[in-house]
């Protein structure tokens, strides 16, 4: 069951002078949800847009369900679904409308209703999707992407404008179409969101890719524990080194960090060392590195080249 | 899973196609009785411009005017007049304003993302404009005969019918091909009911031809709102004999049309211009 979903190798994309993507590879395995993450003009969009077959590719091989996406078929078309990142679905149409319209694009649709309320619109069915909230709104859009019943869902940035407990309810309803088997690929700008869903993620960064692989795989949860406080002005972050056992310190200002393998013998003595000197400690945290961590330090502008 | 897995039934998938363009059909018609916009320009003020000027220009029923077809009753005259203008507002108008607030807005760039085939939303975008056009055209003809004394076109019903047909055809195509010229939705709620209004000044819809002058009736002729108008105008002028058909003004419309067509076939856009 695990056959490859997506397949690239050497995607290279130019608009004029410029490259946008300058040789991307990886595969996404079927079943997977497969993060696919950068910062604003990473390339994401124009890599998601050639893989759904809406943009041409300048070079490299593609293959999307076993199809080159840039000659996209009628049935290839009945086996993918889509959450575009701008779209929004008809305003005067009620939301089993909207569904019931798509339903026909499609050879072998899901029930309509099912649909409604697989996306929790239950409530809402009867209602004109131009009444709705912006995160119902794109609950209507990822309904329709799964009216077809589809093999393989694109989602990019599905949880744009989403308040905190709508992007739960979208996180529970994702992990709900992984359980059903569906290939999952996935734009995200919440790190959090990318880490808590993603089996594997691709961090892209000026049209490349610099960290493929599982979260745990690229530091996520690992690689030590971050430790992060305020020192009071007048003590020298100097003081800290002293006693803390093999800390490789960052400073900046009275801002102090750093990484240990051994959190519990550092903080003791660090926390001991502050008692004793009467230094307050403020902010104090403690935590594995996130997703996140990971993103910002490997998108970071002034990092390589 | 193999990709083609569907078995080789040309009927069964032309029976479904059919089927996709009525669903298509049935909700863009759902969607234009629930459309303000729509409802007040293409179906409102077409009428309410009818009752107005037969009211005001026709002296009782007893004036008339001369034009290309002869001489007519006022009444007839602008009735036929403003039949164009509503096809014109109703085809051209809301193709144009609605394909270009649908592509700005995504949904015919998801659209294009289904296996829904192109020319089954074309269809039924131009279908929902046909039965709108044969709705607003029987009403306005009620409307002339009952209130205004118009008579209903008798030898002429034939050419009544291909004027309504072809013209509605070259606006919808033309109000299709406009889309890949205007940028926004701004720009085509602007431009589209603008063009209309002002080719009504010079196509006999607001004004009878025979008060223009001269060089102002020529502009006029140049487009094909005028040739509508006039073609209407001949199938209604009272106690004609023929189907009223004039080889000039079904040129006219069917050339507009062709061309409107070629450009809507190479240039329609789903996604929204300013990209790639």
């Amino acid at each position: 069951m695990a056959e490859t979903a997506i397949s690239v190798s050497g995607l290279r994309k130019s608009y004029g002078d410029h490259e946008a993507v300058h040789g991307i590879d990886f595969e996404v395995e079927g079943g997977e949800v497969f993060g696919y993450l950068g910062t604003n003009g990473a390339g994401k969009t124009t890599t998601i847009e050639i893989l759904e077959g809406y943009r041409e590719r300048t070079s490299g091989e593609v293959s999307v369900l076993g199809v080159d996406p840039a000659r996209p078929t009628r049935s290839w078309r009945a086996r993918i679904g889509l959450v575009l990142q701008e779209s929004e679905p008809d305003p005067l149409l009620t939301v089993r409308e909207t569904l019931d319209l798509y339903a026909s694009f499609f050879p072998r649709p899901r029930p309509v209703d099912d649909t409604v309320d697989l996306v929790g619109l239950g409530e809402k069915r009867d209602a004109r999707v131009g009444t709705l909230s912006g995160g119902q709104r794109r609950r209507v859009d990822v309904g329709v992407a799964l009216i077809g019943d589809p093999d393989l869902v694109f989602l990019d940035e599905p949880t744009t404008g989403f308040d905190p407990a709508a992007r739960r309810e979208a996180w529970n309803m994702i992990e709900g179409l992984k359980r059903l088997g569906k290939t999952i690929f996935l734009t995200t700008h919440y790190m959090e969101e990318a880490q808590h869903l993603s089996d594997r993620v691709a961090i892209l960064r000026a049209g490349r890719i610099v960290a493929l692989g599982r979260p745990e795989e690229l530091g996520v949860g690992g690689g030590g524990t971050v430790v992060r406080f305020r020192i009071p002005s007048g003590v020298p972050p100097d003081d800290v080194r002293a006693h803390v056992d093999g800390a490789e310190l960052e400073a900046s200002g009275n801002e102090v960090s750093f990484r240990t393998g051994n959190p519990q013998r550092a903080l003791y003595q660090l926390t001991s060392w502050a008692e004793r000197s009467g230094v307050e400690l403020a902010a104090l945290d403690v935590r594995r590195p996130s997703l996140e961590d990971v993103f910002l330090e490997l998108t970071r502008e002034d990092g390589a080249s | 899973m193999s990709v083609g897995a569907h078995p080789a039934e040309p009927g069964a998938s032309a029976r479904r196609d059919a089927a996709l363009v009525l669903k298509q059909t049935r909700y863009g018609l759902v969607k234009t009785t629930r459309n303000p916009r729509v409802l007040v320009f293409s179906i409102f003020f077409p009428i309410l411009l009818l009752v107005l000027f037969n009211s005001i220009f026709t002296s009782g029923g007893d004036a008339t005017t001369k034009f290309a077809g002869g001489r007519i009753d006022t009444d007839a005259y602008f009735t036929a007049g403003i039949l164009a203008y509503a096809i014109m507002m109703s085809s051209f108008s809301t193709l144009a304003i609605g394909l270009t607030t649908r592509r700005e807005s995504g949904e015919l760039k998801r659209m294009r993302g289904t296996p829904m085939p192109a020319w089954t939303f074309i269809t039924a975008e131009v279908a929902r404009v046909v039965v709108q056009i044969a709705l607003m055209a029987l009403v306005m003809m009620l409307i002339g005969h009952f209130a205004f004394g118009v008579d209903l076109p008798g030898d002429s019903a034939v050419g009544f019918v291909v004027y309504v047909a072809l013209g509605t055809a070259a606006m919808a195509t033309l109000g299709i091909a406009i889309t890949a010229f205007l940028a926004s939705a701004d720009a085509a709620s602007t431009v589209a009911p603008f063009t209309a209004v002002i080719l009504s000044f010079v196509s006999g819809v607001f004004i009878p031809v025979e008060t223009l002058p001269n060089w102002l009736e020529e502009v006029g002729r140049v487009f094909p709102l005028y040739h509508l108008a006039e073609g209407l105008q001949t199938t209604l002028v009272s106690g004609r004999s023929g189907t009223g058909l004039d080889g000039g003004n079904v040129a006219v419309l069917a050339v507009w049309g062709l061309a409107g067509l070629l450009v809507a076939a190479r240039r329609f856009r789903w996604e929204p211009l300013g990209r790639d």
